[in-house]
């Protein structure tokens, strides 16, 4: 367990100024997020000031937190800083420290309000912090009651915080348009300044109600609701709002976008009002198609219910039934034969995979029947913007259901059904940027090795989404800096000193925060044959790490590495040499620096002499045995050798013995 | 070639047994007394060459070799004192004579059988010494290059 934060360690401080309290929770600031109160080091001011908590899964807003840099309104409680702290039990987690609420929420003691006092406390403030953050090309998506703050009555509410997880994923359904609240939490994507109007719509017509509209009712049905009467109808009901709050509403609260009137417009309530673009009525059949066990009257709820009910949808497309539906009992018969184009599209899409050719077929015909719908891709809906926080969540939860999430949006990215999707809906988005955005995903997704997949999609997608690796476990690595000193300390741990240092999640998190040029390596990472190419590559990228991030010494991970070292120590042939390099490696390892060490195992021209040692011991040692093997096979010829050599060394003898006689007998 | 070498292999000991035995034949009819001296004397050496089976007879060459190393003195002395097959016979009775020939001829066998283990024991002793400095180097490149022991060791 780690130790309680003292309020002088340097490493507590987010920016170098701000100090998170865990001792003073902030329960009702972060709009259902925990937060906790911060003190500001550097002003020595006890500011209001809140630290608003990342949750695992839920990486923060990075194009947001960057956009919204050096905001001064107050209106809106825009981020300061963000960063890495200590959180609750100990475990770090990643916080965004913004202004604290400067009051309670409107989330309290409900009660009608006044026209003007919505109009002038509530609408055109946030109209003007809303028309700002369309000029920064942000969005809040997470106005709602909870998350709207005052000093007391007849003050300006505040925007509250919105940065310290993906867009509208804490967004109840009855504060979001019908089309964001059916996709995943996590997968509603940053959407346009029109969902923040929605959104601000609703709080106007809850405000002015004084309770809260489909009280009782859970997701599914507020969103059920939503898309059989128009968001309207549904929230209003039989109910009567002041004049100018029912024709502001009316606009705000439109179920296309584009008929919602931009915050500069609400900033001037009266022209606001005076901006009307009807909608076509929905057009109603005569009698119901019963899908998924419930009735359809409309083409909208008829798309949401093959949205939802995926395949017993693509049963009716294929059967004809939707057709003949749209035809006889809607009257739509303009509707039935796009429809009838996209069914006949299936043959023509090229795929051998029945559940991906359906997948296409109910994505293609939900886009057809209501275009304003996100992406329907076999049961779960995004929008495509909402991909990379989807996936971090689907990561986050784990389980049979994480897997099954992940496989359909690896499904999805696979299939490129987001080009499919884009090129549906012409007027919506520009097919081609659509297409091109869907092709590159799928490219990084499709990319062979360490360097591609899901987890590279992942942390691509997530700029500041901290790396899930098991060997990091108690750490939490957003930044690449991060990265080292957290695996310097994992490096304490014996357990984890088990397997190498780099894990494909890691292998990820480097590519996607560092640099393309390391993909080949991690490719070879995945391909190594060998431990010792596989030691060799991860010392490399590391290496590399610690030389261009300009850690300091990384004793621990060094050593971790040097213990694994010994496959590319084995590769050197010649034993003295070998054991002179592992005592070198064991020194340049306490000093922490991993280049040196790279240094000492690729040095080519020793290589090339213990290769060409090792070619002339194989040499030798092959004239050796063949040696060997002559004198183990000669015993027969050396016998043979010997029977001639003595026989003839015997008779030598004998002669000699005769000369010496026949000499004798002569002399004599 | 096989032709030519079966030819002459065939014709040569034929000729060679042709020739001794006119030899033999010649010295018995010139030199009785000394030819019965001698082959007295060398009764062993006579007898290993018709009972060795291995070719070229190599311990019944040496047998008779050193035989007829010994048996040279008594004859000549035979011959310079002009005897007949009497003095030929006596001297072959003489148990010193004919002792020391016979003795001399089995040297000459024993020699004729131990040269051969004894090269035999020397050239082992060389191979297996050359093979203990050969698995000795052999080991030292394994322990400085890593490289496996051979097998069957």
């Amino acid at each position: 367990m780690a130790a309680p934060p003292t309020p002088d360690d340097p490493s507590l401080l987010i920016g170098g100024a701000y100090a998170v309290d865990l001792a003073r929770p902030l329960p009702d600031a972060g709009g259902g997020v925990p937060a906790f109160g911060v003190a500001d080091r550097r002003a020595q001011a006890g500011g209001a000031l809140m630290a608003v908590q990342s949750l695992p899964g839920a990486p923060p807003r990075a194009m947001a937190l960057n956009a919204l840099a050096g905001w001064t309104d107050e209106g809106l409680l825009a981020p300061l800083a963000h960063g890495r702290a200590r959180g609750p039990q100990g475990v770090p987690a990643w916080f965004v420290v913004s202004g604290a609420p400067p009051g309670p929420s409107l989330a309290g003691a409900l009660r009608p309000w006044s026209e003007s006092e919505l109009l002038e406390s509530v609408l055109q403030p946030a109209a003007m912090v809303l028309e700002e953050l369309e000029k920064r090309r942000v969005t809040h998506r997470a106005i709602r009651l909870d998350n709207l703050f005052r000093v007391g009555p007849g003050a300006s509410v505040v925007l509250g915080a919105a940065w310290s997880a993906p867009p509208a994923q804490h967004q109840p359904a009855l504060f979001e348009p019908p089309y964001s609240a059916m996709c995943l939490p996590a997968g509603r994507g940053d959407g346009t300044i029109a969902d923040d109007v929605y959104a601000l719509g609703v709080v106007l017509v809850v405000l002015a109600l004084g309770r809260l509209p489909m009280e009782g009712l859970d997701a599914t049905a507020i969103l059920r609701r939503k898309l059989a009467l128009g968001s309207y109808a549904a929230l209003v009901g039989e109910d009567r709002l002041p004049p100018v709050i029912t024709d502001l509403a009316r606009g705000m609260l439109a179920e296309d976008p584009e008929h919602r009137p931009p915050p500069a417009l609400l900033a001037d309530p009266g022209a606001a009002r005076a901006r009307r673009l009807a909608a076509r009525p929905l057009r109603r059949g005569q009698r119901p198609l019963e899908v998924a066990g419930g009735p359809v009257w409309d083409a909208r709820t008829l798309a949401h219910a093959i949205a939802t009910e995926p395949a017993e949808g693509a049963g009716l497309l294929r059967s004809g039934m939707v057709d003949r539906w749209l035809r006889r009992s809607l009257g739509d018969p303009a509707l039935a034969v796009r429809l009838e184009e996209a069914v006949r599209q299936r043959g023509f899409d090229g795929t051998t995979d029945e559940a991906r050719a359906d997948g296409l077929l109910t994505m293609r015909a939900v886009a057809t029947l209501d275009p304003l719908a996100p992406l329907c891709w076999r049961g779960v809906a995004l929008w495509p913007d909402g991909l990379g926080s989807a996936l971090a969540a689907a990561d986050a939860m784990g389980g049979t259901a994480g897997t099954l999430l992940a496989e359909r949006l690896a499904d999805l990215v696979g299939t490129e059904a987001a080009g499919y999707w884009g090129v549906m809906r012409p007027e919506r988005a520009d097919p081609t940027l659509v297409r091109v955005e869907a092709r590159q995903r799928r490219g990084l997704m499709r990319q062979r090795g360490w360097s591609g997949g899901l987890p590279r999609l992942r942390y691509a997608l997530n700029p500041l989404l901290p790396c899930s690796s098991p060997m990091l476990a108690g750490h939490l690595v957003a930044r690449l800096q991060d990265l080292l000193p957290a695996m310097e300390a994992a490096a304490a741990r014996p357990e984890a000193r088990r397997e190498r240092p780099v894990d494909r999640e890691i292998a990820a998190f480097i590519i996607a925060r560092y640099d393309q040029r390391f993909e080949g390596e991690l490719d070879g990472l995945a391909d190594a044959e060998t431990s010792e190419q596989a030691m060799m590559i991860q010392l490399r990228l590391l290496a590399g790490l610690q030389s261009r991030l300009q850690s300091g010494p990384l004793p621990g991970l060094a050593g971790w590495l040097a213990e694994h070292a010994a496959p590319a120590l084995a590769a050197w042939r010649n034993r003295s040499r070998r054991e002179a390099l592992e005592s070198s490696l064991a020194e340049i390892a306490k000093a922490g620096q991993l280049m040196p060490m790279l240094t000492l195992l690729e040095n080519a021209a020793a290589r090339a002499a213990d290769a060409r040692g090792f070619q002339h011991a194989c040499e030798a040692v092959q004239r050796i045995d063949a040696e060997l093997a002559a004198l183990a096979g000669g015993a027969e010829m050396r016998g043979e050798a010997a029977r001639r050599i003595g026989h003839e060394a015997a008779l030598g003898v004998a002669m000699m013995a005769v000369t010496v006689a026949a000499v004798a007998v002569v002399l004599s | 070639m096989s032709a030519g070498a079966a030819g002459r292999s065939s014709r040569g000991p034929g000729a060679a047994v042709w020739l001794q035995g006119l030899a033999c034949g010649a010295a018995v009819t010139l030199a009785t007394p000394s030819s019965v001296l001698a082959g007295l004397l060398l009764v062993p050496g006579i007898g290993a060459w018709l009972l060795e089976r291995e070719p070229g007879r190599p311990s019944a060459r040496v047998t008779l070799l050193c035989g007829a190393a010994a048996a040279a003195g008594p004859v000549v002395a035979l011959w310079q004192a002009g005897q007949g097959v009497a003095g030929a016979v006596t001297a072959a009775s003489d148990p010193a004579v004919l002792g020391g020939c016979w003795a001399a001829q089995a040297a000459g066998w024993l020699m004729a059988q131990l040269a051969p283990v004894l090269v035999r024991l020397a050239l082992e002793g060389y191979a297996q010494a050359s093979m203990l400095r050969l698995r000795a180097e052999r080991a030292r490149y394994e322990a400085e290059w890593g490289i496996p022991p051979m097998e069957g060791r």
